[in-house]
């Protein structure tokens, strides 16, 4: 950048004019009033960059604050325990020998409290964010490797480069909508009675289309498969486009000595991979922390349960569709507090994803635009 | 013999691969083109001129149908107050980080602090919207809503007028300091003024970036069904009402969704378009 106070010539603390012992009326009035305009820019731009501070600061800090009833009730087991329950319920009294308790001709009620645990939401996000990268990652690298190698040769790699991100601009709300209206109706009257005929008589699937009783999981489509499908066609875009300015940048020389070594076009593509897996498992990162923190696209599809199934037939619920679901109407103090802890779990979760993805992607693969 | 066969499979192999390849860009840009089409195809099929026209009314079989002008209204007035204090914070805080950053301890932590911020979950800005904002002034609106779409405006403000402003060449800088001109005056009068096209097409982009959000307003502009102008009440947006209308059972509410899809992406579509026109203009200028 520029020269510092200490050695700039026009410096407003020392100015020219006074060493040389020319008058100094005027110019330095000019010059007082041009150095309260650098100060009074100097503030307003340091005033902002505290401000970006302060943004992250406020954050973690206003969440924490909020969440405090609920990390102070539960403690630790918040994350491990699978109890959601917004309402004090009562359900009639098991006693010990597994029979319902009756007194007197009347079952006996017992009350069971509020109850808050995160560990459903933590497994729906894992699992549905797991699902989408296993749909988008093949996908992504495969397009990715086609744009650098092939698409770049010839005129349609511009094309091809603006439909992927003008498609990574369409907002969630939308691929919502989709799903709603052909994802859900598709998985609901073709592809999952399909699975199930396919594979519905073995029983090393029945954790699939059965719950734990036995029972058929009923095939809604609005369930754990089309909330981590339709995450996996939104986070498309963002790791073709960062996987896409990785490989750019890997040096010819890696790919032309693989080739004069006799390699074919998939074995240069290897070592192309090879060469830049830091930055790809970045993008990688990048697209998980998209899927892990995506809200509404996945509300409206995944079905909205906080249970856990291990079927992915079965309605879930992820972090993000939870705050969404629920946050508009809480029935107390507590359940708001432990909202709260979901949603800074859900912070701090993105922000390391974040972090990570964005040391291994250095240079030129951050600043693609997309990666916004 | 053997060698041959060997080699012969791995240039099939290769060659099955480059096929594939192929067929995964295809199968992006066919599967992302549908999710396109469908759009259009229904949005154009339900968009009226009532859409610009009505507000939601009651109708005779009491849904509440008509048209949105309240929400694209609401979200014109959304956006628009989020960039007035979303775009000169973030621009201030981009022009630190490229004028002021290498001399100032600040400049790395806040570069770093400002990439964290763009991969936050708008849920979660839009919680921090409510406990900030709504619940202080105790009831949902406009101004929430602005606040928590300026949150996610800012440090992608920051970050590309960052990178814009150091394409500008150093040898302006030094030129203008050896003229005799102030920092103050190098960074308004050449370095912003060369980096402007491109600076604005970072503006842009965030703009539309933060118009088709949904999440950050669910609990902060909340949503109303008539024409609102005064920020300080719960405040109607297109996002909001396209998503309470596409979860809603009757088809007059899911038509309108339609609609409203299609008139957002026609707003990100021109915002996109504007913003590649001022693109183009400025490099062949500074060309």
């Amino acid at each position: 950048m520029s020269a510092t106070p200490s050695t700039n010539p026009i410096s407003p603390g020392q100015p020219p004019g006074q060493s040389t012992g020319q008058p100094v009326g005027q110019p330095h009035q000019k010059r007082r009033g041009r150095s309260k305009a650098d100060a009074v820019l100097g503030l307003l731009t340091r005033g902002s960059a505290v401000a970006i501070l302060l943004m992250v600061a406020s954050l973690l800090g206003v969440l924490l604050h909020a969440a405090w009833p609920s990390i102070r009730q539960f403690g630790p087991s918040f994350i491990v325990s699978s109890e959601w329950r917004p309402n004090a319920i009562e359900r009639p009294l098991i006693g010990p020998d597994g029979k319902v308790v009756i007194e007197d001709g009347e079952t006996v009620l017992e009350t069971l409290p509020p109850a808050f645990g995160a560990l459903p939401v933590i497994y729906g996000t894992a699992v549905s964010a797991t699902i989408a990268l296993l749909l988008a990652v093949p996908l992504s690298l495969g397009s990715a490797l086609f744009i650098v190698r092939v698409a770049s040769r010839y005129r349609f790699a511009g094309v091809v480069s603006f439909l992927i991100e003008f498609l990574a601009a369409i907002p969630s709300i939308a691929y919502g909508m989709w799903g709603i209206f052909v994802l859900t109706p598709f998985l609901q009257k073709h592809l999952e009675p399909m699975l199930f005929r396919l594979f519905g008589d073995f029983s090393i699937f029945g954790w699939a289309f059965f719950d734990s009783s036995g029972r058929a999981i009923g095939l809604t489509g609005r369930d754990m498969l089309c909330g981590g499908l339709i995450l996996g066609i939104m986070i498309l875009p963002i790791i073709t486009a960062v996987s896409r300015d990785v490989l750019r940048a890997v040096p010819r020389a890696q790919v032309e000595g693989a080739l004069a070594l006799g390699a074919t076009w998939w074995q240069s593509c290897i070592a192309m991979l090879r060469y830049s897996r830091s930055g790809l498992f970045g993008a990688v990162m990048l697209g998980l922390s998209r899927a892990a923190g995506e809200t509404m696209a996945v509300t409206m599809v995944i079905g909205n349960n906080n249970q856990i199934s291990p079927s992915p037939f079965a309605p879930a619920q992820t972090m993000a569709s939870l705050l969404a679901n629920e946050f508009g109407d809480v029935t107390g103090e507590l359940h708001r507090s432990a909202l709260l802890q979901v949603a800074l779990i859900l912070l701090i979760m993105s922000l390391v994803f974040n972090i990570t993805a964005r040391r291994l992607v250095v240079g030129k693969g951050s600043r693609s635009s997309a990666a916004h | 013999m053997l060698r041959f066969a060997a080699n012969a499979r791995r240039r099939h192999f290769s060659q099955l691969m480059y096929v594939l390849c192929a067929l995964f860009t295809g199968l992006i840009i066919a599967v992302l083109g549908l999710v396109t089409l469908l759009m259009l195809q229904k949005g154009l099929a339900y968009v009226s001129l009532d859409f610009f026209t009505k507000s939601p009314e009651l109708n005779d079989r009491g849904v509440l149908a008509g048209g949105m002008l309240n929400g694209i209204v609401g979200t014109l007035i959304l956006i628009s107050l989020a960039s007035i204090i979303g775009v000169p914070l973030g621009m201030l805080a981009g022009v630190f980080l490229s004028e002021y950053g290498q001399e100032s301890w600040m400049g790395t932590p806040v570069r770093f602090v400002a990439d964290v911020l763009t991969g936050v979950p708008s849920i979660v800005v839009g919680i921090l919207g409510y406990e900030l904002v709504v619940v202080p002034m105790g009831t949902h609106s406009g101004w929430a809503g602005a606040f928590a779409l300026a949150f996610i405006m800012i440090p992608i403000v920051a970050r590309t007028s960052e990178e814009m402003l150091k394409l500008v060449p150093q040898s302006y800088r030094e030129g203008s300091l050896a003229l005799g001109a102030t920092k103050a005056q190098t960074i308004l009068r050449v370095v912003l003024p060369s980096a402007a096209g491109s600076v604005v097409t970072g503006v842009m982009l965030a703009i539309a970036r933060v118009s088709g959000e949904t999440a950050p307003l669910l609990f902060t502009a909340l949503g109303v069904r008539f024409l609102v102008s005064d920020p300080s009440q719960p405040f109607p947006s297109l996002t909001v009402m396209i998503y309470n209308y596409a979860r809603s059972p009757s088809p007059e509410q899911q038509n309108l969704a339609w609609a409203g899809i299609l008139v957002l992406l026609l707003i990100l579509f021109a915002i996109n378009l504007l913003t590649r026109l001022v693109a183009s203009r400025s490099v062949r200028r500074v060309a």
